[in-house]
């Protein structure tokens, strides 16, 4: 396999508008969808004359994201002019954060898990910087135009630049899926990447083990979690297969069409642009400050105190995952599956609150393995569930004490899903569904079973030990399925040894 | 009436000595006489005499209204500051259709006031010039010294709104003086009586420079006291909106009107703004004046010389103390000009592409190819020389070279000027220009470049510090031409500044130019 | 000692003031340095790649051999500044680099006005703004920068 040839290393710039009100540099509506050229101020279609003024709400929004990821914040960043033309661009430039960005040197914990694989990881931020996000064209192939809208043009941007960290599409897909976890959750972007707001660029090189890192593609745009991980893979793949051959990797940049699942160059090949980058002159540097040095500053309009953003933090994905390893000894792999699913943490510990004696790794195995499934099957979501959590925890309180088996207690979710009104006591009381533990009729079940089945006996006696299964499902079978497994199998062990 | 001072003419129509209407109907009788300065792009006659209509009915209504500062006086505004509905042209073919949908900030405070615009005066083309000759309206005429002939005052009446494009304008053989730039229309509007204020820019000294050759007070405040919210920038982290008015009184009211935090322009200070009027007696006993000594340069005239020499000795002799002082990197300056003017014009530039507005060309065969014609067809060679010249400033491989060095030499430029005023110098005088206003046939010779390179010399190492300046008009030349001189002053310090420039005005009592005879030709 | 010797040149310089013969403080003769020619680096030569690459960032021709002269005579003057010593000067990118820089509240104060951003162009499709396919590169032509200078 050439995986084990061949390493591949991936990098990502990821560009995140940020969930202010108005635009960066003016005062026009960030709103997606709005009709066409009507969130546009004069300053964003660059008329002669128009100057930027820095909008606060993107500036806080920055700054408790770099918290959020760990990073340092600058306590003095500056704005550069990027220039380069394309008509989406009406100035020439973008204004962005080149030399001295916001934040720099942070780190994200997130994990990575499919059916074979579970692992955490970290991933590390180079920088973020604030820059506009440019205006949209709509190409029109037949009239050979593009119609331009500026309606997205001047809109805040985080660009979250991080270290070639990820070594395929899985790792920096699942990097993606934490980041927007964290975004959500401090509210600085709402990251629907189907409507633009979270965008993915990936770099992308190959290289033997051993060896130095090979030429980087780029594949730009990336618009959905899936895109992330089969363009990287598609990437890589598309690279070893070029190098194998003899061919050589150039360094370009590349789109992915998602109607074939493929990295290709993009319509738009340019030779390298140099951006020329200047120092934005309209912009003097940004100062933040701290409460050690706010004290100096005399008026506190246009104040931003990192300290009080730093307080305004909550707790994020990986603070909750933490918490309720230790809070609840749970494993790190149920953790994660709990706080990767909106609402189910919510609800865990709800159940948890309302019966605290019930074991909570009984309780989020159960969340995890049977109800994530039923609610799946019939079309609902945790926060529609017509199962409460009391309900649910009297559940696990039948499991956990033995009236009922577990798998019984399947049996019994999915009646509870048809009628929520019914407690499961009552189920199973009606459905007779109650486990029986009695030794003595146990007892008199397991000789039966052991009367009738003298050959498997024979075999367990040879040193088959699987037999005793088989035995004990008889026993189970014999009881109607109501026998409980573990004393049906502790009698039947004792009868054989004592036999 | 037009040989009145700005405060005169205010104070006349608040106590209704005389009326809106005819001080208005003067001025437009000035601007058809005078129509061969070539001063003006665009004459707003019809607003003006509206605005002026206005402000006489204001003194019929039985009841009080507020009477603004600026009630009733006619400005001139360069034609590079965006005024609504108003074609703003910065002399260029890229503009020459461009009506802004929006005023900058600096003349609607004016217009807030009760100032009216009498007209959008001419420029180099996008302010890039010292001699107002290289805009597509053709060159702007010194009033000083020119003979106006009667064939030309004949039949003259006020041009259309819409202008001829003039780019290959050709020149007559009259020996007439340029009237300096890039705000040279604005400078020849005041001196020539048209209107008793007008607002320049002044990016390296395009407002002082021809305010000197026009025998006019130019002032350019400190940077960050006036806001740029609309003008169409040349060098953003220079440029200051200036002004020009016949007594430093008059452009000591305007800048009072228009000061200020605006919140449209980061680049404004967001200090109160404290109004001042500028005292009669003013005492210069406990004044320190410095003269910088690399301020004599090569090829300063005999002419500015002496007069230079006569207001130092003057200051002095008034118990001044005076002393030479030095700005050791002067000589550097205007080259370190040259690369950050070149590589903020090839970034500011970069938006004229004719897609959102300005010109657009008829190529549409890809983006590069409209956007490349587009830029060929509308901007001169000026303009197109220093985009190419600043995108290899820029250039990555000599990024450090060029404009970081240049960026370097420039905060040496600024702490000469702050060791100098730290040291208890209060004002530097120098002269403003190296000679008096030279011939056209003579400034044409040279290129556009070494034009700036020389006459910019003593007026832009302040735009380099940000340091407030001003010129006032000494004497004249043994030719009959006005002769400025230039005092500096420290940051932030614009009232100190203006109150020493009065007390030399108050001194040398220079004669405006007299244009009043033109009144009497049919 | 001290004091006596203060008072006496306080009093001369009074005295100088007033004296006819009196010395301006305005330099008489031009006061600047000379400078060193054989310091300063030499403009390279402007080779056609050059030429290519400053027209493609620009979107801008030199037109003639008379607009790479000027590119030349603009280099010649940058070149001076290496005379210059700014060893551990930091550049400066703005007169008001230590001061505050204001920032806007979060509100919507503008936009809305799709007549007037669209009022100077001089194409529209449905309140769209039109352009042609980019970004295709420039043509690069044969270029002739010969010195039959054409007119601009």
């Amino acid at each position: 396999m050439w995986s084990k040839q061949w390493k591949s290393v991936v990098g990502l710039e990821i560009h995140a508008q940020i969930n202010t009100e108005s635009k960066l540099f003016s005062g026009a509506e960030n709103k997606f969808g709005g009709p066409t050229n009507t969130q546009v101020s004069l300053f964003d279609a660059a008329f002669p004359g128009t100057l930027p003024v820095l909008n606060k709400g993107c500036v806080e929004a920055g700054v408790l994201t770099a918290l959020a990821l760990r990073c340092t914040v600058n306590k003095v960043s500056k704005f550069d002019r990027k220039h380069y033309f394309y008509a989406d661009l009406p100035a020439g430039y973008q204004i962005t954060q080149q030399r001295q960005p916001l934040a720099v040197k942070g780190y994200v914990d997130y994990c990575i898990s499919d059916k074979n694989n579970f692992q955490t990881k970290t991933a590390n931020i180079t920088q973020i910087q604030l820059e506009q996000d440019s205006g949209k064209s709509l190409h029109d192939e037949k009239d050979k135009i593009s119609l331009i809208d500026l309606n997205r043009c001047g809109t805040g941007l985080m660009e979250i630049v991080t270290e070639p960290d990820f070594s395929d599409g899985t790792d920096a897909s699942a990097f993606v899926k934490e980041l927007q976890k964290i975004l959500q959750t401090i509210q600085t972007c709402d990251c629907k990447m189907e409507e633009g707001s979270l965008r993915v660029d990936a770099n992308i090189s190959v290289h033997k083990p051993g060896e130095r890192l090979g030429v980087r593609t780029e594949v730009k745009n990336l618009n959905s979690i899936k895109s992330v991980s089969k363009a990287i893979s598609f990437e890589v793949k598309r690279q070893i297969e070029l190098l194998e051959n003899g061919g050589v990797v150039e360094n370009e940049t590349r789109s992915f069409d998602t109607e074939i699942d493929e990295t290709v160059p993009m319509r738009d090949k340019e030779v390298k642009t140099d951006y020329r980058f200047m120092p934005e002159p309209n912009l003097p540097p940004l100062h933040l400050f701290d409460n050690e040095s706010v004290k100096t500053v005399a008026s506190k309009i246009s104040v931003i105190n990192i300290d009080d953003i730093q307080q305004k933090l909550p707790p994020l994905p990986e603070d909750t995952r933490k918490r309720l390893e230790q809070q609840y000894c749970l494993k790190r792999r149920d953790v994660a599956v709990l706080v990767d699913n909106s609402g189910l943490v919510d609800y865990f510990e709800e159940v948890m609150r309302l019966s605290p004696t019930t074991n909570a790794k009984l309780v989020s195995n159960f969340i995890i393995n049977q109800l994530l499934g039923v609610l799946n099957d019939k079309k609902f979501t945790i926060h529609n569930c017509p199962v409460t959590t009391d309900d649910f925890g009297r559940l696990i309180d039948l499991v956990q004490t033995e009236e009922i088996s577990y798998s019984t207690s399947y049996k019994v979710l999915d009646e509870m899903f048809e009628h929520p009104n019914i407690t499961p006591e009552d189920i199973v009381e009606q459905k007779d569904w109650r486990q029986i533990s009695d030794t003595q009729v146990l007892t008199n079940i397991c000789e039966k079973v052991l009367e009738e089945h003298p050959k498997i006996i024979a075999k367990y006696r040879k040193g088959k030990l699987k037999y005793l299964h088989t035995l004990v499902n008889k026993a189970v079978i014999d009881s109607n399925n109501k026998g409980n497994p573990r004393i049906l199998k502790q009698i039947m062990e004792d009868l054989l040894d004592n036999k | 009436m037009l040989s009145l001072t700005l405060k005169e003419a205010v104070h006349k129509l608040r106590d209704g000595s005389i009326t809106a209407k005819d001080l208005c109907e003067k001025c437009i009788e000035r601007l058809n006489k005078t129509q061969q300065l070539n001063a003006f792009i665009t004459e707003t006659v019809d607003i003006s005499r509206d605005s002026a209509a206005k402000t006489d009915r204001k003194r019929q209504k039985s009841k009080p209204m507020r009477w603004r500062k600026l009630e009733g006086l006619p400005i001139a505004v360069k034609d590079n500051f965006c005024t609504t509905g108003i074609r703003t042209s910065c002399s260029t073919a890229m503009l020459q259709n461009y009506i802004p949908p929006y005023t900058a900030t600096v003349v609607q405070r004016l217009q807030d006031e009760g100032a009216y615009l009498i007209g959008k005066t001419n420029m180099d083309e996008f302010a890039m010039g010292s001699g107002s000759v290289d805009g597509i309206y053709g060159p702007v005429r010194n009033p000083w010294n020119y003979k106006f002939t009667s064939a030309h005052l004949e039949n003259q009446q006020t041009k259309p709104i819409e202008q001829v494009n003039m780019r290959n304008y050709h020149t007559s053989t009259e020996d007439w003086h340029i009237a300096g730039g890039s705000s040279g229309g604005s400078a020849a509007a005041v001196a020539s009586g048209v209107c008793f204020g007008a607002l320049g820019s002044d990016t390296g000294g395009s407002t002082r420079n021809p305010a000197a050759y026009c025998g006019v007070v130019g002032f350019k405040p400190t940077y960050g006291m006036l806001s740029r919210h609309g003008l169409i920038p040349l060098v953003n982290s220079m440029d200051v909106p200036a002004l020009f008015s016949k007594t430093v009184d008059d452009a000591s009211i305007l800048f009072n009107v228009m000061a200020g935090h605006d919140v449209h322009d980061s680049t404004t200070v967001t200090d109160e703004f404290n109004h001042f009027t500028l005292s009669d007696n003013i005492s210069i006993k406990d004044l320190h004046i410095g003269i910088p000594k690399e301020y004599h340069t090569p090829g300063l005239s005999k002419d500015v010389h002496n007069a230079w020499v006569e207001a130092a000795d003057m200051f002095e002799k008034a118990g001044s103390k005076v002393t030479q002082v030095s700005l050791p990197h002067t000589q550097y300056s205007i080259l370190c000009y040259i690369v950050l003017n070149c590589c903020e014009v090839a970034s500011n530039m970069a938006r004229y592409d004719g897609i959102e507005f300005g010109h657009r060309a008829t190529n549409e065969d890809s983006t590069e190819e409209l956007y490349a014609a587009t830029r060929h067809e509308g901007f001169n060679d000026v303009v197109r020389g220093r985009i190419l010249a600043g995108n290899y400033f820029l250039l990555r491989q000599n990024y450090e070279k060029y404009f970081a060095k240049a960026m370097k030499i420039r905060r040496l430029i600024s702490e000469d000027f702050k060791k100098v005023f730290a040291s208890g110098v209060d004002v530097l005088l120098t002269p403003t220009t190296l000679t008096a206003a030279p011939t056209y046939k003579w400034f044409t010779e040279r290129d556009n470049r070494t034009a700036s390179e020389e006459q910019d010399i003593f007026t832009q190492p302040v735009n380099m510090a940000g340091v407030p300046a001003i010129t006032v008009p000494s004497k004249l030349s043994d030719d009959g031409l006005p002769i400025g001189l230039q005092f500096i002053g420290q940051n932030f310090k614009d009232k100190e500044l203006l109150t020493i420039a009065k007390w030399y005005e108050q001194q040398v009592q220079f004669k405006q130019l007299d244009l009043d005879y033109l009144d009497n030709v049919s | 000692m001290q004091f006596t010797k203060l008072t006496c040149r306080l009093w001369f310089q009074r005295v100088s003031r007033h004296n006819k013969d009196f010395c301006s403080k305005v330099p008489k003769t031009p006061k600047w340095e000379e400078v060193d020619h054989t310091r300063i680096p030499n403009v390279p030569h402007i080779d056609q790649e050059m030429i290519n690459h400053l027209e493609r960032v620009s979107l801008v021709e030199f037109n003639n051999q008379a607009g790479i002269e000027r590119l030349s005579k603009a280099i010649e003057s940058a070149n001076k500044l290496h005379m210059v010593n700014t060893d551990g000067i930091e550049p400066m990118e703005s007169v008001l680099e230590d001061r505050m820089l204001y920032l806007r509240e979060d509100k919507v104060t503008d936009g809305r006005c799709k007549q007037e951003v669209l009022s100077n162009a001089v194409k529209t499709i449905e309140d769209y703004f039109v352009a042609p396919p980019g970004n295709i590169p420039l043509k690069t032509k044969e270029r002739d920068y010969g010195s039959n200078s054409k007119g601009s």
